[in-house]
């Protein structure tokens, strides 16, 4: 290890460090921030582990997060806490493979229309099953968890998934996300296994974001579909990681961090017109940044015509 | 001697159009072996065959006696088959260097590392790009990105290279120095099927020619004889000249 990369790592586990022993001396408000705040930053860097490089733009981020979620609301009084979290990730890399497998074949728009539509998909599925088969319209947590253990527990797997997408980033495997991002056809012929790498990428992604859903899901302590399954978290995930640059360590946390205070201030200030200007918010930052950050997504899957 | 590569009755069409028909033939180890033939004739077809690019309709693609027919391109890739493409695609959020890494990353012997760097700048100094891996491919010349390509398909330590028109576009000097690294390539014993409009590079690098004419191979042979058949003129010239 360099110098750089020692000196990265040290002033990275300070911060992380310091963030865990916020709680301790913070008001219960801003833990409740900071727990946010830190569930942004995961889904962000998470969702930007295979849609960054990859540019295939996934709104199905709700569709494991709720997933996640729902896993803890029905399991929690069944069995112990860490079984349901391996639960929650079993379940989500197994929706994760059956997904990409039917759907990793799919370029451009059409994937992140099938995304989307699997999102209210899988919500239509779950409620139609509460509904109809348990008999259910919405199911109480009772975890004994304070805000800051739901923190603590968030803030060891946003640093996890910087480690992996740190990994990743300097691994052969990375550079194989980079080259098929640009054209999956020399990328083939260069002896990387396009589809195999995109399902693998698919799945690390898709079982953080389920875990990040589960680990939130005792927040609520009442759950039903319309909560979990909102598909604001896709948005919010997408612009974030947008904003700071999603083929970049970084860039995801960068852009979830005032973004997920601004929409904080917003939903409170104006509750009434969050959407409205959440959905202004997403255009303007697609339209006036073109050149920053978000240049790298404006040739959507340019360089994957065979 | 056996055959390094051998293509058996490959078949394929688009739709209503018979693109390449019943085309056989052979390469045996070392050879620079010349396809011709004018445009639309299925030149690049035949190559997207035996690279995995496009699945046969019909017929077999054997190299180094194992049947790679319908295989996937990286596992074609695996079994020491390497290509450049008509039109340069070099990756752009690439450095020229990682251009080169990842087909070392990726070849027939999955390097990486200390040691993939010094293959990857062994690569572009025989290609005449030394010292330039950092830069971006955006920023190179033509030349030098067909350079970068050629680097790139040596980097998974093919035995077997298909060039698609790879000496296109350049200007006469640089035309010089393309022919010179083909040369130098058959001197260290690398199979090449060249497909090639320019009948100098031709001439100077293939001692035999296959020649295509709407999807059929209508001439082959040593290349002094083959390029002056009379069919072969006409396939190229049009009846006026035959
Ligand atoms: N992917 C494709 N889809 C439809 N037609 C194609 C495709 N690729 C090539 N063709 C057609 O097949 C014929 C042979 O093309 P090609 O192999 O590119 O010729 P050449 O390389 O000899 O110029 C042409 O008529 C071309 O239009
Ligand atoms: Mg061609």
């Amino acid at each position: 290890m360099t110098m750089k990369t020692s000196f990265a790592f040290a002033l990275a586990g300070l911060a992380l460090v310091v963030l865990a022993l916020a709680p301790l001396v913070l008001p219960d408000y801003w833990t409740g921030v900071l727990l946010g705040m830190t569930g942004y930053v995961t889904l962000a860097t998470a969702w930007a582990l295979f849609s960054g490089p990859t540019r295939y733009v996934s709104l199905a981020t709700v569709a494991f997060f709720g997933v996640g979620a729902y896993t803890v609301a029905v399991l929690n009084e069944v069995m112990p806490y860490p079984l349901v979290l391996l639960c929650a990730a079993g379940i989500g890399m197994t929706m994760a493979l059956l997904v990409g497998l039917s759907t990793l074949r799919l370029a451009g728009v059409y994937f992140v229309i099938f995304t989307f539509g699997l999102a209210e998909l899988v919500r239509q599925t779950v409620s139609w099953w509460e509904v109809n088969v348990t008999y259910t319209m919405g199911r109480y947590v009772f975890l004994p968890f304070e805000g800051r253990h739901i923190y603590w527990q968030l803030l060891v797997l946003a640093a996890v998934t910087l480690l992996i997408s740190w990994a990743i980033g300097r691994s052969r495997i990375g550079l194989a996300l980079k080259a098929l991002g640009d054209d999956e056809t020399v990328a083939a012929h260069a002896g990387v296994d396009v589809t195999r790498i995109k399902l693998l990428l698919f799945v690390i992604s898709a079982t953080i974001i389920t875990l990040v859903g589960a680990i939130q899901a005792p927040r609520w302590t009442y759950i039903e579909p319309s909560i979990v399954f909102n598909p604001t978290v896709s948005f919010m995930t997408l612009i974030m990681a947008l904003l700071g640059g999603a083929m970049r360590l970084w860039g995801p946390l960068v852009g979830a961090v005032p973004l997920f205070l601004l929409f904080e201030w917003l939903s409170v200030s104006f509750p009434d017109h969050f959407s409205i200007i959440l959905g202004l918010l997403f255009i303007l930052i697609v339209f006036v940044m073109p050149n920053g950050v978000l240049a790298k997504f404006d040739d959507l899957r340019k360089g994957n015509r065979a | 001697m056996s055959a390094q590569l051998k293509i058996t009755n490959l078949h394929k069409r688009f739709g209503g159009l018979v693109a390449v028909k019943d085309v056989s033939f052979n390469l045996h180890p070392g050879e620079v072996v010349g396809l011709l033939g004018p445009n639309g004739s299925g030149k690049t077809t035949v190559m997207n065959m035996i690279s995995g690019a496009l699945t046969c309709d019909a017929g077999r693609v054997n190299v180094n006696g194992v049947d790679l027919t319908r295989m996937k391109p990286h596992r074609v890739a695996k079994h020491g088959v390497a290509r450049t493409f008509q039109l340069v695609r070099p990756l752009p959020t690439l450095s020229v260097a990682e251009n080169v890494l990842l087909s070392l990353a990726f070849g027939r012997k999955r390097h990486w590392g200390r040691e993939a760097r010094d293959l990857v700048e062994e690569k572009l100094a025989f290609v005449g790009l030394a010292g330039r891996g950092d830069e971006q491919v955006g920023n190179l010349t033509y030349i030098d990105q067909k350079r970068m390509e050629m680097a790139r398909a040596l980097a998974s330590e093919p035995s077997l290279l298909l060039l698609d028109e790879w000496l296109a576009g350049l200007n006469p000097s640089e035309l010089r120095i393309g022919i010179d690294l083909v040369q130098h390539l058959q001197g260290q014993g690398m199979t090449v099927l060249l497909v090639e409009h320019i009948m100098e590079a031709v001439r100077a690098l293939c001692s035999r020619c296959i020649v295509m004419s709407a999807g059929e191979v209508i001439a082959e042979g040593p290349s002094a004889e083959v390029l002056d058949q009379p069919v072969v003129i006409k396939a190229y010239l049009g009846d006026d000249h035959a």
